[in-house]
């Protein structure tokens, strides 16, 4: 019950900041520019002329798959890095202005507190997430090739798995600082971080979150879920829960 | 019987007291003003009543229970710098933390109706947070204490920062209120303090150094403050009056002098033969009660 | 041929774009204040393609 009020006042805020319609709009511009830059640049250069008479452009086109893939590559930058700025504030902001206190005043339990933030964030960025992909693979329906539908929504939800741990990380972060700006800076080190060591390690830890869209990228492709998708997207799913319950913890010690 | 009892309260910030060993209960139906200067440890000690802070040792019991945990439930908080969800509404605010005290949603509708028309801020119940002014954010702090029906109402600083007629509203509000709750506020304004409360806790560097009702306080200091003010200054005025044995004490403010006596008889009697003697052109001589500036400065000082 | 098709896919962008666009005008006219001077991010929602309003919604809308 508080659970839901507190959930429902934060979805009502982004409305009200009209991030329920800048951040769905953005992911959407995302996940198409790529695939369709890379369709019409080498036509409109074409058209356009200004190559020297005989030298040939030979820019292969990339299947569907890899067009696809585009969609997801520019969503695992902007997208992640919109998301930490979205999640930035949402504990952080209100410690800071100093409404926290008066809401922890009233008998307020930190677990509703901070799963209902999390929720309230999770809720936007992966409705903004499917409605990108869904998006971009109509674009890429169109201009390269067939990708199964159900392929793509298998593939949206290991891919959310990632998003929940970047959110889970964000937050966490969110209770150990008051700045915003602070909060998302040693987030994007963690993200940095987890994505340097994966990529240096990943024959090791194959298990890594950081892994995911490579592995969608073998499932597009052969049509296969490998094992190493589920491991992935399991350990993603207990880091979220684990950065939750230390965000909990963090702030009950903070009342002592 | 007690509302609160508070044993042996200490917070330790960093090796820090910041405040030590502090006792006292509250009674049901009394209202009680944290009394001390800026830094003498009343927020943290309200802080840790409302349940935001533990204490590091001693312990709190409601209502003779110290094993209610969470007493929040029964604590209503306003702090020294109450901040809103500027983006939402007076009313959508109070339904809010009406509902996160756990009323359901419409008894947090009826409640806020009710608060918004006591704290008269009905008229700008459907305008943005962020358009109030400091005393309406002040009333709505109020009123967001009192959402969930609290036992006790904790005010950290109410009137303080307030302009004069914002400070009026609220020391009404207070006088109120106190008719059927328990009130418990900080000030280091003495004139709040003697204005709405009962009882007094003097608190400074983190210690109670007097508490009690404002007579037994009065009382208890046992002496008496006699203000004289002269047309002309006379001659050695001050040397004159210390020489009278049933005076102890002369200070000087402006014009007046304000003599601490302990037995107001004698001194009276005394002090007007040598104004007679002298011939001193007297145009005051007034007994002033044992104001609690006077005390608030002995107890301070000691 | 190209033109018309390559029309027809950039349209929805277009026209997202344009809500980015008019959502950042709105609530620019709507707030009270924003970080640094409101003419200044009046310009940069309008100049700035799609980065411009985003820019506005992360940095210039004061909590």
């Amino acid at each position: 019950m508080q659970w839901f009020v507190i959930l429902k006042k934060e979805i009502l805020e982004n409305w009200r900041n009209f991030k329920w319609v800048w951040v769905p709009i953005v992911f959407i511009i995302f996940a198409v520019m790529d695939p369709l830059t890379t369709y019409y640049l080498p036509k409109i250069m074409d058209a356009v002329g200004g190559v020297p008479e005989g030298s040939i452009i030979d820019i292969p086109m990339p299947g569907a798959v890899e067009a696809m893939m585009m969609s997801f590559g520019e969503l695992s930058l902007l997208g992640v890095l919109i998301t930490v700025v979205i999640a930035m504030g949402v504990i952080s902001g209100e410690m800071k202005s100093g409404v926290y206190e008066l809401i922890m005043s009233k008998p307020v339990k930190y677990s509703n507190y901070i799963t209902a933030k999390f929720a309230s964030v999770v809720l936007l960025i992966l409705l903004s997430l499917i409605l990108a992909l869904i998006t971009g693979w109509y674009y890429v329906l169109i201009l390269f090739g067939d990708i199964a539908f159900t392929a793509l929504l298998t593939s949206i939800a290991f891919y959310g798995c990632y998003f929940l741990l970047i959110i889970g990380i964000v937050l966490m972060v969110n209770t150990w600082v008051q700045s915003p700006g602070v909060v998302a800076f040693l987030s994007i080190i963690f993200i940095i971080a987890l994505n340097a060591l994966t990529s240096i390690y990943g024959h090791i830890f194959t298990w890594s979150p950081a892994l995911l869209s490579d592995y969608i990228q073998v499932y597009l492709a052969s049509g296969e879920l490998v094992s190493e998708i589920w491991y992935s997207a399991l350990v993603a799913l207990l880091f979220t829960y684990l950065c939750l319950q230390f965000a909990i913890l963090t702030l009950k010690n903070r009342a002592v | 019987m007690a509302l609160l009892d508070a044993n042996h309260l200490t917070k330790t910030y960093k090796n820090v007291n910041a405040i030590q060993d502090v006792s006292f209960s509250l009674e049901h139906g009394k209202c009680v003003a944290l009394l001390g200067p800026n830094g003498s440890g009343k927020t943290t000690t309200l802080r840790m009543l409302a349940g935001f802070i533990k204490p590091t040792s001693g312990d709190i019991a409601f209502d003779q229970d110290s094993l209610t945990k969470d007493f929040r439930n029964f604590v209503g908080y306003l702090p020294q710098f109450p901040v809103f969800h500027n983006w939402m509404t007076g009313k959508e605010f109070l339904i809010y933390v009406g509902q996160l005290a756990k009323l359901s949603k419409d008894e947090a509708i009826k409640r806020a109706d009710e608060l918004l028309e006591l704290v008269n801020l009905k008229e700008v119940r459907k305008l943005k947070i962020s358009k109030y002014s400091g005393g309406m954010k002040q009333r709505l702090g109020i009123a967001q204490a009192l959402i969930h029906a609290p036992k006790l109402i904790i005010l950290d600083e109410p009137a303080s920062a307030l302009d004069p007629i914002g400070r009026r509203e609220v020391l009404n509000l207070m006088r109120e209120l106190k008719k059927d709750a328990t009130i418990l506020f900080s000030t280091h304004i003495l004139n709040d303090a003697e204005e709405v409360s009962d009882e007094i806790l003097l608190l400074n560097e983190g210690h109670i150094i007097e508490q009690g009702s404002m007579h037994e306080l009065e009382s208890v200091q046992n002496t008496v403050t006699l203000k004289l003010a002269f047309s002309e200054e006379p001659k050695f005025i001050e040397d004159r009056l210390k020489e009278i044995e049933s005076v102890f004490k002369v200070n000087q403010i402006d014009k007046d002098y304000l003599l601490t006596v302990h037995d107001l008889q004698t001194a009276r009697k005394q002090l007007l033969e040598v104004v007679y003697q002298e011939n001193w052109q007297l145009t005051k001589f007034e007994v002033a009660k044992t104001s609690l500036e006077d005390l608030f400065m002995k107890a301070v000082k000691k | 041929m190209i033109d018309q098709q390559l029309l027809l896919m950039l349209l929805p962008l277009i026209i997202l774009q344009s809500i980015l666009l008019i959502v950042a005008i709105i609530d620019l006219i709507r707030i009270q204040q924003t970080n640094g001077p409101k003419w200044v991010w009046a310009l940069i929602i309008i100049l700035i393609n799609i980065i411009g309003p985003i820019l506005y919604f992360i940095i210039g809308r004061r909590p």
